[in-house]
Formats: structure tokens, sequence, C-alpha cells
């Protein structure tokens, strides 16, 4: 008798924890309610929207950004398929939005090669194709919205140069170098400082995480009694650099970050932690402009490049300052 | 054996490498030296080198206090990682958000560690499910449990207003309390929680009965049952202790990021693994100790310190890591008699 219950209990708690964990996809899948086959009759818009990953904050962002743009729109439903990282999950994504008939779909992917083939098959469709932020092989897609990291990287390097007077000593803070996100950030600001006099004394590979980011800064700290600023590829990245430097008393150090995400780099440029951060920006409400136009049979250019906005003590109560 | 030989030079360090402890200790010693070697312009020598190795240590340390006991009880707990992940989510969510005071969040973040680890206990020892499969799930569902609790995004002191803009919270008196530094700033908080789980584990493997109970388990669980141990409670109790002790080091990453990141602790559970293996506590369950665990500890602690004040790159910290837990692990495999 009483395994018995122990094993129901047992079971009913996975079946809970299951229900909860659908639970949790679902609510991202139909946020905006309904699902993709609508009546036609009432003719509002169906896009599909393929997120690669939402563990990352800015994919997060993103999603919120394509939400809050289509709904200061009238008939235009998104529904949302997060892919949890896993390439054959999100090409399975593709290929129910084409089935469901969406009437665009923007995809964010997670690697090009494996999901050229679904794309296409979608164009082949009739669905047009938003692609966000990382770009697919060849050219069956209608349109491409990305930033370019090796710019903002650039763009941080110069505001290096022009805050620190042209020389000093830099700790660079590295995502992930076997991305790509990570060494155009790297290269770009090489581009950026190669003028001046500014040395990189230390540079360690903190894989985009904060808490490596602190380890990482504390070594730095340890080495060199000289540094001037911290340039982090990440916003978490400078924040985890900006907390070793304050537990260690250590003053008159910069710290810069990219991403900008509201939450994260603006917030702690607002709070006097980070001296300046660049934004990485997701596109979400750039694809919904892109995707209306499309949609009234508007032309677009084939590849749209996002600019970047710099925010600083001076103008983050503005919104920041764009960079051209 | 070799042991009765006359005391002289290769003798005593024959002695000292016949026991695991004192294989565990030539391994620290052998990273020491790397360290001392590689010091990166007398970096190595620097007291606050030494502070954020242990520092940085800290937060394994914890786990690996837990899973030593789950360990010598022939079990493992892959949950640790996640289980800190949302301890330190739901921390965050309550010290930051919700504004409540330490007194009730640390009770409540040990509260949540303990129910995961008494959910993969009960399904470990009651219902006999293979502890790699039963912590295994359990790693996905906390992982999940965590990024639902906090809608993906990092809990922090940006907080969302209604007006959809950002209002900014101090950080709270726990998480600084946590983060700040004793002894006129050489040691961290941190060094000293890690030490006192240390200690509390090392009290109930070394004097209680429950930790008697545990090597019995992990010898042979048969014998152990038949001679009267209550095999079920004695498990499960390690993995609730396995759960606190996750919620302990949820509680400090919390702290020292001063936020509640769901990503929190990816991969930790391995390290933490590693450290208690590298001591010399047997995967087989049955052998092993606190003093071991704190070696292994500091072995993989300060080798990483070591690598990063020399900025090795990545590639080569991923494989000098790689082959000192081989040759540490070889050195403390010993024949059995």
């Amino acid at each position: 008798m009483k395994p018995n219950t122990a094993s129901l209990l047992t079971l009913a708690l996975l079946g809970c924890g299951t229900i909860f964990w659908n639970g949790c996809s679902d609510s991202t899948s139909s946020s905006t309610g309904g699902s993709a086959k609508s009546d036609p009759k009432e003719r509002g818009f169906t896009i599909g929207m393929s997120q690669c990953n939402l563990g990352e904050p800015w994919r997060v962002q993103m999603n919120e950004d394509v939400r809050n743009a289509a709904a200061k729109r009238p008939n235009l439903k998104v529904v949302f398929k997060d892919a949890q990282n896993d390439t054959l999950k999100q090409r399975s994504h593709v290929e129910e939005f084409i089935s469901s008939k969406v009437d665009l779909l923007l995809i964010s992917p997670k690697e090009a090669q494996p999901l050229t083939e679904p794309v296409t098959k979608a164009m082949e469709a009739g669905i047009p194709v938003i692609v966000l932020d990382r770009a697919l092989l060849g050219d069956k897609f209608t349109c491409f919205i990305g930033a370019n990291n090796k710019k903002i990287g650039k763009a941080a390097g110069e505001w290096v140069v022009k805050s620190l007077g042209g020389h000093g000593n830099v700790v660079e803070l590295m995502g992930l170098q076997t991305s790509t996100p990570g060494q155009d950030r790297h290269s770009g600001f090489l581009e950026g400082i190669a003028e001046s006099e500014i040395k990189i004394i230390f540079s360690a590979d903190m894989k985009w995480l904060e808490p490596d980011a602190r380890k990482e800064m504390e070594s730095a700290l340890s080495r060199f009694d000289k540094i001037d600023l911290v340039y982090g590829h990440n916003d978490p990245g400078a924040h985890g650099a900006y907390l070793a430097a304050k537990a260690a008393g250590r003053t008159g150090i910069k710290f810069v970050g990219i991403d900008a995400l509201p939450q994260e780099g603006v917030a702690y440029v607002n709070q006097g932690i980070l001296d300046a951060t660049l934004q990485y920006p997701t596109g979400g409400a750039e694809a919904i402009d892109a995707a209306l136009k499309i949609l009234k049979g508007e032309s677009v250019p084939k590849e749209i490049v996002l600019g970047t906005r710099l925010f600083e003590k001076s103008n983050v109560a503005r919104g920041g300052e764009e960079l051209k | 054996m070799s042991e009765i030989s006359a005391p002289t030079k290769p003798g005593r360090w024959r002695q000292l490498a016949a026991s695991p402890g004192g294989r565990a200790f030539l391994a620290l010693l052998l990273v020491f030296l790397v360290g001392v070697l590689g010091n990166a312009d007398g970096a190595f020598f620097k007291i606050g080198t030494h502070r954020d190795a242990l520092r940085q240590a800290s937060v394994y340390g914890i786990l690996a206090c837990g899973l030593t006991l789950v360990i010598i009880s022939g079990g493992i707990d892959l949950s640790v990682g996640s289980v800190l992940a949302l301890v330190a989510v739901g921390g965050a969510k309550m010290a930051i958000h919700w504004g409540w005071s330490g007194w009730l969040v640390v009770p409540a973040g040990l509260g949540i560690g303990a129910i995961c680890g008494g959910l993969a206990g009960w399904i470990t020892a009651r219902l006999r499910v293979q502890p790699f499969i039963a912590t295994l799930a359990l790693m996905v569902l906390a992982r999940g449990a965590a990024k639902y609790a906090s809608g993906g995004m990092k809990i922090s002191t940006a907080v969302k207003n209604e007006a959809g803009g950002y209002g900014y919270v101090d950080v709270p008196a726990l998480f600084r309390a946590v983060d700040a530094r004793i002894l006129g700033g050489n040691l961290s908080m941190v060094t000293v929680i890690f030490l006192t789980c240390l200690a509390l584990a090392w009290l109930v493997l070394a004097k209680h009965r429950w930790g008697r109970q545990l090597y019995a388990i992990g010898g042979n669980e048969e014998a152990s049952r038949l001679s009267g141990v209550p095999v079920v409670w004695a498990k499960v109790g390690a993995y609730v202790a396995s759960g606190i002790f996750a919620g302990v080091a949820g509680l400090c990453q919390a702290a020292q990021e001063q936020q509640g990141d769901p990503e929190a602790g990816v991969g930790y559970e391995l390290t933490a693994i590693a450290m208690v293996v590298i001591g010399g506590t047997s995967l087989m369950g049955g052998r092993g100790g606190m003093g071991l665990t704190l070696l292994g500890v500091l072995t993989i602690g300060y080798l990483d310190k070591i690598l990063s004040i020399n900025a090795v790159p990545e590639a080569g910290r991923l494989m000098l890591t790689g082959v000192i837990i081989v040759v540490a692990v070889l050195t403390q495999r010993r024949k059995r008699s």
C-alpha cells in the first residue's frame, strides 16, 4: 500500500511538472493569442516568429521588441516559437509555420547551413521571410536585418580613445572567442584604437559570463596597479569587472560595455556603474516595420544594417545618442 | 609494507603517497609549484590573489560539500547547478523585488534547496530510480523553474515600473553582507561560508551516526539494510543536504552578482564533482571525506586562478585543466590488496 501511494504521488508531481513545463513553452508560443490558423475572412495578418533561443536576455528583448511593435498595429498577430538553442527544433518550427500558412515568417536562426533549406521552402510556398540578426546562406529570403558587431566594436574603440585622451591601459574582457560576435567585437575594437597609444595590457575570454568576468578582472587587478579602463564585450562582463574593482577598492577605472539592454547596460549607466554602453540593437521593431511594408506589397531593401546608439552619463536620460 | 621502513626522506614521501589525503596533498603542492613558477610578475605572491582564488572556489566548494555526502553514499547529484540557479533567482526576487529581510530570505532559499534535494532523494531512495537519472531530471526541471520564475531575465536592481521604464532599488543588505570581506579585507565572506559548510559536513561525516550510515550504504547497501541501517532515510537526508548546500551556493552566487541569473551555475555540478573526485573520494561510494574534498577544491580553485593571472588563452586552459585532472585522478588510484 505504502509504495503505491508513494509512486502515485510522484507520478502526480511529475505530471504537474510536465504541465507546468508545457505551460511555459505554450505561453511563449501563443502569447499574442490564438493559433496561426486564423479565420481568413476577418483579414488580419499572422506573422510567425521563430526564435532560436530564449535563454539569453538579449533575445528575450528581441521578442519583446517584436511584441511591442506588433501591438501598436491593428490586425497583426505574432505567434512566437522558441527553439531552445536546438537547430532541428527550429527547423521543425519553420516547417510548422509553413504548414499553418502564416502570412510572413520572421526568423532569427541559430545557424546558417541547416536552416537555409527550410527557409527556402517557405519562400517557395509563397511566404515572405525576414531574417533577423544571424544570416543564412544564399539569397532565398526577402530581407535581412542585423547589426554589425565589428562597427560597434570600432565605435567602442573610438569612444575609449576619446575619453582617455588617446593613451592609457585597457583590460579587455572578451566574449566567447569561438563565436563571431566575440571575434568581431575584438577586431573592431583594435581597429578603433589603432591610431592611438592605448595599450591592451590584459585580455581574457570571459565567455559572455559575469562570474568569469569578475574572476578575470580580479586577476588583472592583482597584476596591474594602473588600469584606466575596462572594455567588456557585453554589459554583464563590464558589470562583473566593476564589482571586482569596487571590492578591491580601486577607483579611477572606467567601464565600457556593449548591448545596452534597458534592464542591463542602460540601467548600469543610469546607476553610474558603467561609463558607457553601445547598443547592439535587436531589430525587433524594424522587423515589424519591414514586415508591414512587405505585406502591403511595398518593396524593402534586401539588407538592412542597423546602427548603434551610445549611452553615457550625459545622454542616458534622453535615451542615448545615435551613432552613424 | 613500506610504511615500516626507516623514516628516510624517500620513505616519508612514500608514506605520504600511501594515503589518499597525502596524494591529494601532493597534487595541490604540484599546482602550487606551477603557481610559484608561473607567478605572473609576482602576482601569485600577493595576498589578494589568494583571497580571490578562495572566493572564486567557494561557490563550487559549497556544492562539493553536499556532493561529498551524496557520493560517499554511492549516489550522484547532477542537479546542484540548476538548484543553485533556482535559489539565486528566488533569493534575488525575495530580497530585491519584494524587499524581504535576510532573516526570511535565507531560510526560504535554503527551503527551496531542501525541497529540490528531498524530491531527488525520494525518487532515488524510495522509488529506486538511478540517482544519475533522477538528478538529471531534476537538473532540467529546476533550470526550467528558474527560467519560469525569472521570466527569462536576470532579477537585478533595475525593477520595471508600471510606466514601462526602470526604477532602481538598493542592493539588499543580505547581498552586501555575503559579498563583504573581513580580516582587513583579506578574506571573503563567501569563503567563510564555504568553510562553515565544510565544517558542518565534516561533523556529520566524521562524528555523527548518520555519517557512518552513509559510508556503510556506499560500501554495501544490501548489507547495511540487513544490519538495520535506515537506508532510505539516510540517503534522502544526503540529497536534502546536497540541496540545502546548493541553496547556500545559490544565495552566495546571487549576492556576488547582485542579481539572480536563471543561467547561473551551468556546468558547476561537473566542476564540483571533479573537485570531490580529485580529493580522492571514490565515485563508487563508501570511501572519502571532507578533508579530501577541501584539498580537491583548493587544487582546482588554485589551478584556475594560476591560469587566469597568467592570462592563458581559453583553449590552453581547458587542455591543461583536463591533463591535471587526469594526472591527479591517476595518482589517486591505488591497488586493492
